[in-house]
């Protein structure tokens, strides 16, 4: 049995009167690649940004290689987070890469990876940039460490936000449409890198519209349908003709 | 023909004789009114200080800086606490006073400006500081100012050539910068215009050196 990275219990959530997350029960171990896959507002953003709590849930409990942050309840029912310390920790063990890669703008590619290392785990400058160089090359990006995010194309954009994940050695990386906003030439660099990463092992959720990616690349198939996880199960059974017949609905349109 | 030359020699000396005090006014002021603000713009995030600075700026940005140094060089010294009191020494100089004037009036405007560019940081910039972990000092240090800051530069950079020309006011309340010495040939001579125009002149020089150095800084973070 592998360990468990990730175990989501009763993720619930509303945003005024609109419960968008209704109960969600997920569990990941090292090495999973999950693809959550759904219709456009059925909650897939939302429950990946409870995750690392860019969004508070209403209610429910995360827990991720082994830190947690839990939620405690005012008078109102209003939740938050009992302990800032806690939180930071918790998302320091995740990485997320964005939809519009979210590359700091003022800070050059280099500075980019090494900031989270140095300024969150405490690693020396030096040594956080030779693993920054070593990275770059892996995201096919070596040679690009001084330029400026505003000169990169968006898909060298994505693959230095990759890296940029990368450089804390996540438990857990969180990929919300990761090439949703790329030209569809720039697309496939960005999946082969990602695939890559898959095939060394490394624990993926990844919010994704790529059919085929999903078939191929993840452990399983996670169908998210009006805040709840409506079915799921390996790629082979959810696109064979055994899955439920509202996800393959869910497909055929 | 000579005769006017010298005299506008002597004027030209009289007047670079009370740069200093132009330029120590300016730029003490604009040390504390951007401090100050900063202050305020802290002050803003937190549930007590919101009030505290809207009204702050709510009474300094919305009354003349005439009045606000009229009020604490003529109004305050009439405070017998003041009068008496240890800080006296400092309300007795024109010079402080309008120091406080300018430092309170410009604060209110440059916490405006910088109001306006914390709003404009985009989220995702944000977001990606606390998805890796940044707590909220690191997040601010490493992220927010330095966006904000950038954001900020173009309106930053006119508030304080607004406040070098304001400083002009200080005349009023004795202090003998470049517009005091100006007024005090000019009462003397009664030569105005030519007077008036080498005292323009000297605020026309610092702004356009305060205007090329805040270019210079723009490009060099527009990268
Ligand atoms: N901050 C917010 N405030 C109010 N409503 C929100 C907010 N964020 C999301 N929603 C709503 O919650 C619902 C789910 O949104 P979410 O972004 O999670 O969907 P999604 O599955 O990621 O959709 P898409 O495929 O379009 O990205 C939507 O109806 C959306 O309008
Ligand atoms: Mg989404």
């Amino acid at each position: 049995m592998t360990e468990t990275v990730l175990r989501v219990r009763g993720i619930t959530k509303s945003f005024g009167a609109r419960a968008v997350l209704r109960g969600i029960d997920l569990d990941a171990h090292r090495g999973d690649v999950i693809a959550i896959l759904g219709g456009s507002g059925s909650g897939k953003s939302t429950f990946l940004r409870c995750l690392n709590l860019l969004e508070l849930p209403d209610a429910g409990t995360i827990e991720i290689a082994g830190a947690a942050a839990p939620l405690v309840h005012d008078t109102q029912g209003r939740a938050r987070i009992a302990d800032p310390r806690a939180l930071n920790d918790l998302r320091a063990k995740t990485a997320m890469v964005f939809q519009n890669f979210n590359l700091w703008t003022h800070m050059t590619v280099l500075d980019n990876i090494v900031a989270a290392p140095v300024h969150v785990h405490g690693v020396p400058r030096a040594e956080a940039a030779d693993r920054a160089q070593a990275l770059l090359e892996k995201v096919g990006m070596a040679g690009f460490a001084a330029h400026w995010p505003r000169q990169l194309s968006g898909g060298q954009q994505q693959r230095v936000a990759i890296a940029r994940a990368l450089a804390t050695d996540p438990d857990l990386m969180l990929f919300d449409e990761p090439t949703s906003a790329l030209d569809p030439e720039r697309v496939r660099e960005v999946l082969d890198l990602m695939r890559a990463l898959a095939d060394e092992g490394r624990t993926m959720l990844i919010v994704t519209h790529e059919m085929a990616f999903a078939r191929d690349v993840s452990t399983r198939v996670v169908h998210v349908r009006d805040g709840v996880i409506e079915s799921m199960g390996p790629p082979a059974l959810m696109f064979g003709a055994d899955a439920s017949p509202v996800f393959r609905a869910f497909l055929s349109h | 023909m000579s005769e006017e030359l010298a005299f506008l020699a002597a004027t030209a000396l009289a007047i670079v004789r009370a740069l200093p005090i132009t330029l120590v006014l300016s730029l003490s002021s604009a040390i504390g009114a951007s401090m100050l603000a900063a202050v305020l713009v802290a002050a803003q995030q937190t549930r007590i200080g919101r009030p505290l600075a809207h009204v702050w700026i709510f009474v300094f940005r919305g009354t003349p800086l005439l009045l606000q140094m009229f009020m604490v060089y003529y109004g305050v010294a009439a405070l017998g606490p003041i009068r008496h009191g240890v800080l006296w020494p400092l309300f007795r100089d024109p010079l402080f006073c309008a120091w406080l004037a300018l430092t309170c009036c410009c604060s209110a405007y440059i916490a405006e400006v910088l109001r306006a560019a914390l709003a404009a940081v985009p989220t995702g910039q944000i977001e990606a500081a606390k998805a890796c972990g940044m707590g909220r000092g690191t997040r601010v240090r490493r992220v927010i100012m330095p966006q904000m800051l950038r954001l900020a530069l173009p309106a930053y950079g006119n508030e304080l050539v607004m406040l070098i020309k304001s400083t002009s006011l200080a005349s009023t309340i004795t202090v003998v910068d470049v517009t005091g010495v100006a007024q005090l040939v000019i009462a003397h001579s009664y030569r105005t215009i030519e007077v008036f125009c080498l005292a323009a002149a000297v605020y026309l020089a610092l702004t356009a050196g305060l205007t090329a150095l805040l270019r210079r800084i723009e490009r060099g973070l527009a990268q």
